[in-house]
């Protein structure tokens, strides 16, 4: 019975890590059918830049990650403006290309500033767990998955309550209506290529805590991404935070329960079974039926 | 050239007979001529003119970091064997491909470097993995093939006479000094119980099975066995099952990032076993800031082939030139490269020749003083020493067995709690 509670908390919480890495890729993904094969290097560079704060100012990851917010924001733009939307105005199809390109100068930028060798964070909460009777909560991993929460909540407070948001979700469930009342897809594409690379400061501080990271750590990262988004549904970001819990519990009860083996071929099957059986993804009615409330 | 040039699609039929028959002919005559043409070809070579010495290494790919010294290694050696009036009166000259960390590639690159190239000699290449393929190819064609990695003991009961390993140990006896010290300790100070991880590695896995017998041997009772993918990169759920079982003792046959990753896991947790054994990821010079800092490295052991603290002949000399050609200290690749060097050396100089047979003999019946000390093997090319026994110590990689290599009397018994960084 310990052992299941034990992989059900950590199935838990890597999955909330795994949703938070995943959020801005549902927002380009879903919305604007981009497959930013770049967020996995700004989730790398994020890390990198949260690392570079704490080793050299002493600031906090979880802080950090405020910080490195707005610099990614202005990357975010600049990658869209002058790259992804000049290449989507003559084949929509290269932007998946451009992206790919876009990751890997970043990777190599990345291993130019920073080096190949593998490195981390180490807050004061990074090798310390609560207790609760036998099942033990790694601190690190619960505030990670807390971070997630929030982000998530933020993010669809947003979508459901601002004018930005009801414009991204009219621009994802009908473009040429959304454009014939004065939603401008470009401008549009620029917040959310903002909003999503913003994001990735967030999972980029929880990675720099949670997991060694390198230059080409990305590579891992963005197959990992692509299958909450899939699994979850385009677009929807709640759905995106169910499907990373739900891809953390098969790993770790595969991992507890069969062999850890396996556990690195979940995702993989997942996605199999759920474009199989339900293309769509797991959660994309449910948030489409939020969105006309 | 016309490798691009498509037959008519008439002619396809005739033209694929023809080009079959062709490749089969050229084929049957090249095998037949085959045995034993690479070495009498290296061997009796022009004896004016560079002595040509092929290697292939993983110069990209994932291991590439790690090559780069390890090539500087054979750099090194070569310039200095130049600088000292070469191999029999020639300059030395390096042949390098690079095979991508593909064991495939691994093994055309040496077929290449016998078949085309016309190598006089080779070196190994690095990991079991390539060396294994690599070193078939080289005892196919008759080639002497020293290795400075590749310690799997898989690679060692194929039946060649013609692989050196210049390592002083290989996985079957990486265990024996850490082993020793354990069993030299009072019962009571003995750890009872332990949990074994290891990447499914043909050097690591090996090594740990060794270890996991030899432990229970001595009275360790084994409360977790775990073997695991090369990919994984998320070790929460074997930390979470090993803090579970609670061992006072943890083995992990870690080949690279993987050994730092599983310490995080653990640090998550905040679990602190009493005693600590990764092999090869402590020797990393990055691994104290990947898990934290040297204070949460304080008191890990690994094994090493080699320190540059030893006291052997030419290894102070080694460490010295070595930081002089490229501006950073050498690495334990460094180290291997040069040695394997080393060793081609001391047998051409002893034979005075290029035989490829007498080199391999001459070997066998000698032994040949390195930078990583006296260096014999048996009849499989399998050296009959035993790798070193090393500790992080206050920052230090300090080497604590055998007492002839050792660096220090200290040895930590029981690895302090990890602390922040």
């Amino acid at each position: 019975m310990t052992g299941l509670l034990q992989a059900l908390v950590f199935g838990v919480l890597t999955g909330g890590v795994y949703a938070l890495m995943a959020t801005g890729l549902t927002l380009t993904f879903g919305v604007m059918k981009i497959v930013n094969l770049a967020q996995g290097a700004f989730l790398i560079l994020s890390a990198y830049l949260c690392w570079t704060l704490w080793t050299r100012l002493g600031i906090d990851p979880l802080l950090g990650s405020l910080i490195v917010t707005v610099p990614l924001a202005a990357l975010g733009i600049v990658v869209y403006r002058f790259i992804v939307e000049r290449v989507q105005r003559h084949d929509h199809g290269l932007t998946i290309v451009v992206t790919f390109a876009v990751a890997l100068v970043a990777e190599a930028v990345i291993a130019l500033i920073w080096g190949p060798n593998p490195t981390a964070t180490t807050p004061a909460y990074f090798n310390q767990a609560f207790t609760l009777g036998s099942v033990t909560v790694p601190r690190a991993q619960l505030y990670a998955c807390l971070l997630a929460v929030a982000v998530t909540a933020l993010l669809q407070l947003c979508l459901k309550r601002t004018w930005l948001g009801h414009a991204i979700t009219a621009a994802a469930e009908n473009p040429e209506g959304a454009r014939l009342v004065g939603v401008e897809p470009k401008k549009i594409g620029t917040w959310i290529f903002a909003i999503a690379t913003a994001t990735t400061a967030f999972g980029g501080a929880a990675l720099s805590f949670l997991y060694q990271f390198t230059p080409d750590s990305q590579d891992t990262w963005i197959g990992l991404t692509l299958s909450v988004v899939i699994l979850g549904g385009l677009g929807s970001v709640i759905g995106a935070f169910a499907a990373g819990v739900l891809l953390g519990l098969a790993e770790s009860i595969t991992s507890t329960y069969i062999s850890v083996r396996w556990a690195e071929a979940v995702p993989t099957i997942l996605i199999l079974l759920v474009l199989l059986i339900r293309p769509q993804g797991l959660f994309t009615l449910a948030a489409r039926q939020d969105a006309a409330v | 050239m016309n490798r691009q040039r498509r037959p008519r699609p008439l002619r396809l039929p005739v033209l694929a007979a023809s080009a079959a028959l062709a490749v089969i002919t050229v084929a049957a005559c090249s095998s037949a001529a085959s045995s034993g043409s690479a070495a009498g070809s290296a061997a009796g070579s022009a004896s004016s003119g560079p002595i040509t010495i092929g290697m292939s290494l993983p110069m990209t790919g994932p291991v590439a970091d790690v090559s780069k010294s390890g090539y500087q290694g054979y750099e090194l050696w070569a310039s200095q064997v130049n600088a000292a009036g070469g191999l029999l009166g020639r300059k030395v000259k390096l042949d390098m491909l690079d095979d991508g960390f593909d064991p495939n590639q691994a093994a055309a690159d040496y077929t290449r470097l016998i078949s085309q190239d016309h190598v006089n000699l080779l070196l190994g290449t690095f990991s079991s993995l390539l060396n294994a393929p690599a070193s078939a190819v080289a005892a196919r064609q008759g080639m002497l093939y020293v290795e400075p990695s590749g310690g799997a003991a898989t690679l060692f009961t194929r039946g060649f006479t013609d692989l050196f390993f210049a390592q002083p140990g290989t996985t079957t006896s990486l265990p024996d000094q850490f082993v020793s010290w354990l069993a030299s300790l009072p019962a009571s100070q003995r750890p009872a119980t332990a949990a074994y991880v290891t990447q499914d590695d043909p050097s690591a896995s090996p090594a740990v099975a060794v270890f996991k017998t030899r432990l229970q041997a001595l009275g360790v009772k084994t409360v977790y066995y775990q073997v695991y993918d090369p990919s994984t990169t998320n070790f929460d759920s074997i930390a979470a099952a090993i803090a579970h079982d609670q061992p006072q003792m943890i083995i992990q046959g870690a080949v690279a990032d993987d050994g730092a990753q599983f310490v995080r896991s653990l640090q998550k947790l905040n679990y602190n076993p009493k005693v600590l054994f990764q092999t090869n990821a402590p020797t990393d010079e990055a691994y104290p800031s990947a898990i934290g800092g040297a204070a949460n490295a304080n008191g890990v052991f690994t094994a090493q082939s080699w320190s540059a603290t030893a006291y052997y002949p030419g290894n102070q000399g080694f460490v010295q030139a070595y930081t002089k050609m490229f501006g950073a200290p050498p690495t334990e690749d460094a180290a291997n490269s040069y040695t394997a060097g080393q060793v081609l050396q001391a047998a051409v100089r002893a034979v005075g020749s290029l035989d490829q047979s007498a080199l391999a003999k001459w070997l066998h019946d000698n032994t040949v003083s390195t930078i990583v000390g006296p260096l014999k093997w048996d009849k499989a090319g399998d050296p009959e020493g035993s790798l070193l026994l090393s500790q992080w110590q206050h920052g230090t990689l300090q080497v604590v067995a055998p007492a002839s290599a050792a660096t220090t009397k200290t040895v930590l018994v029981a690895k302090p709690a990890w602390e922040n960084g």
